[in-house]
């Protein structure tokens, strides 16, 4: 990030002015990452005194030993995310790539209608639509498993990741493309050899984005799973008993259950910021 | 029999009509330059041969045979690219072997149609290089091995030099010529570059909202240009178009008679109607006789020195003095017209009066 920040700032006043905000805005977003992290490092004692007790003697990694050991719910709740998530991002790209290309490229009629209401199934607050994708997913005898949760995520995610990869493809230059029917490419192998190939930053954008909606969705979870499927989400709210809230361990539960996500993002993060920076346009 | 025939081309898009009419006949292993200013139809007209576009209605025949419904490759045309289009995710051998590797062709059998068209192009050491690693001359050079690799019995060039500098531009024209000359290839090229046009082309078609305006030789078009936009288009500096008026030995340009030559003159005798004048820089003389003017403006290039003086009556004359000349704004001169040089044009038409039987009176 640092590389925009320098090139586009010049004056050490400007600089110092975009350093304070990226700092701000760094603190801000990771401040309550921290505090998760640190309380489920914490005795539920140190951590429940006002104010919280920080003197090293509260430290412990009991929270995670309970959580893996106490709940054999969690290692099923991982499973089963991991699966829904990676399920629904594969459909989201295989589905929605060629689908994004042929409403950017193909003289389809009625092409701009069709793309409203790809973005129309978006519209409807998930409370409208629960109720009838519970009785569709019970009549199919889908309830409580990890296809209907799959099913329902690519419906939200679906439209997004359509419109995403639909503006990337706009912007492919059409000579290239122009250049690959010269060469005697049909449309097909024209968006499979060459626009696929040059859109994999935007493949990853999109990917990411799906996977973090499909593993934090907690709404449809609820509703759709019992016990089998349950997603991570749900087995950390369980945490929260009637009686007593097990902080300790819900955090440690959370912090667990972010962590592929962060590892995604890292992982990713160079990919992702080098192709939107660079562009392909050169080309 | 034409390399490609083009047989009353219109093509609309929308209410735009791009291309009106055009029709125009390419020998077999002639290098025709559509030439023209931006938005004249040039390309859209290369897009149809190639099989990009389609035309609204009229037919396009290559070797006899009509091709209007034929995709690019069925048509056996290679194209390179104003932006070069090559592939940014493949190498360069990957780039100019990509129309083999879609035809199935195996690996080692490209590597070995690729190899001598790379060593022509002196490529041979990037074979390995990503396209955002090459210089622009490289790239381009990269752009027109992917076009020879396919041994196309037509190749199609849009505005391939417009991105280089000036130097390579130059340098990219003599090899492209060259590349003609040794492969004898039918070949079409756009360009709103006049210069470009006149040394590259066998023959040239000027052409401006969406017609072809004259289709002849670079001399032909350069001596003898249809209309006043052809003789203006071509040649740098422009010629500067004059209203004249009829005269006792030819025309008069303000109080000045102009004298012309003999088949001017039989020329305007034929002709009832108003009359525009032009002449080229270097067929305007200064010297101590003559029409008196002044000097506007005098621009040294180094070879010549483009001098632009007043006309009589209005309106200015460029004049091309060879070698550098000593010339200062307001200073008095003397100016002399070759009338054989002289081109009239009527002046509703714009269209030249013809002075030769190569032309004929349109």
């Amino acid at each position: 990030m640092v590389r925009y920040v320098t090139s586009g700032a010049t004056s050490v006043t400007e600089r110092s002015l975009v350093g304070v905000g990226i700092v701000l805005f760094v603190l801000w977003n990771t401040a309550p990452l921290a505090w998760l992290v640190t309380s489920s490092l914490m005795h539920q004692q140190a951590l429940t005194t006002t104010p919280p007790d920080f003197s090293p003697a509260s430290f412990t990694l009991s929270n995670y030993t309970e959580v893996f050991n106490s709940a054999a719910q969690l290692g099923r709740g991982l499973l089963n995310s991991i699966i829904i998530a990676v399920g629904t991002t594969a459909l989201s790209i295989v589905l929605g790539a060629p689908a994004a290309y042929a409403l950017a490229r193909l003289p389809l009629p009625g092409r701009d209608h069709l793309l409203l209401m790809v973005l129309a199934a978006q519209m409807f607050p998930a409370v409208v639509v629960v109720i009838p994708l519970f009785i569709a997913a019970s009549k199919l005898g889908l309830i409580d498993t990890r296809i209907s949760l799959i099913l329902v995520y690519l419906t939200f995610n679906l439209p997004v990741v359509i419109w995403v990869l639909r503006g990337f493809f706009l912007g492919v230059p059409k000579g290239l493309e122009r250049a690959a029917e010269v060469d005697g490419a049909s449309t097909w192998q024209t968006f499979r050899l060459i626009v696929l190939p040059i859109s994999l930053p935007a493949l990853f954008a999109a990917s990411v984005f799906a996977f973090i909606e499909a593993w934090n969705e907690f709404f449809f979870a609820l509703i759709m799973t019992r016990q089998e499927s349950q997603t991570v989400p749900l087995v950390i709210s369980a945490f929260a008993g009637q009686y007593q809230t097990l902080f300790g361990q819900m955090m440690a539960a959370a912090a667990i259950s972010i962590a592929p996500v962060v590892f995604l993002a890292i992982l990713l993060r160079k990919t992702i910021l080098s192709g939107f920076a660079d562009g392909m346009l050169k080309g | 029999m034409s390399a490609i025939s083009l047989q009353g081309i219109v093509k609309r898009f929308g209410e735009t009509e791009v291309c009106r009419d055009i029709s125009l006949d390419i020998a077999k292993g002639e290098f025709m330059t559509l030439l023209g200013s931006s938005g004249c139809g040039k390309t859209t007209t290369l897009n149809m041969i190639a099989g990009l576009e389609h035309p609204t209605s009229g037919d396009i025949l290559m070797d006899g045979a009509r091709v209007n419904d034929l995709a690019p490759i069925a048509r056996g045309i290679a194209m390179v690219f104003q932006n070069y289009a090559l592939y940014p995710h493949m190498t360069v051998a990957d780039n100019i072997g990509f129309s083999l590797r879609l035809k199935g062709m195996p690996r080692d059998e490209i590597a070995r149609k690729v190899q001598p068209v790379a060593a022509a192009l002196e490529l041979s050491h990037v074979l390995g290089r990503f396209p955002a690693q090459l210089s622009g001359g490289q790239q381009q050079r990269v752009a027109i091995g992917r076009a020879i690799v396919r041994e196309p019995k037509v190749f199609l060039f849009d505005e391939p030099f417009s991105n280089l500098d000036a130097a390579l531009r130059l340098r990219m024209r003599g090899e492209v010529k060259e590349l003609h000359g040794r492969l004898g290839v039918t070949s079409v090229f756009v360009t709103h570059d006049q210069e470009e046009a006149m040394s590259i082309s066998d023959r040239i078609a000027v052409m401006r909202q969406g017609v072809i305006e004259q289709v002849g030789t670079p001399e032909e078009i350069y001596a003898r240009p249809a209309t006043t936009y052809v003789a203006t288009f071509i040649g740098s500096p422009q010629v500067d178009v004059l209203a004249v008026e009829r005269g006792s030995e030819g025309v008069r340009l303000g109080q000045v008679d102009i004298p012309l030559g003999e088949a001017a003159r039989a020329a305007l005798r034929r002709h009832d109607g108003a009359v525009d004048l032009a002449i080229r820089p270097e067929h305007v003389r200064l010297g101590d006789t003559g029409i008196a003017s002044t000097v506007r403006l005098s621009q040294p290039i180094g070879y010549a020195t483009i001098v632009t003086v007043d006309a009589p009556g209005g309106g200015m004359i460029s004049v091309r003095v060879p070698g550098l000349v000593k010339l200062v704004p307001g200073e008095a001169v003397h100016m002399h017209l070759d009338p054989e040089q002289i081109m009239l044009f009527d002046r509703a038409s714009g269209r030249r009066l013809a002075t030769d039987p190569l032309v004929p009176e349109g």
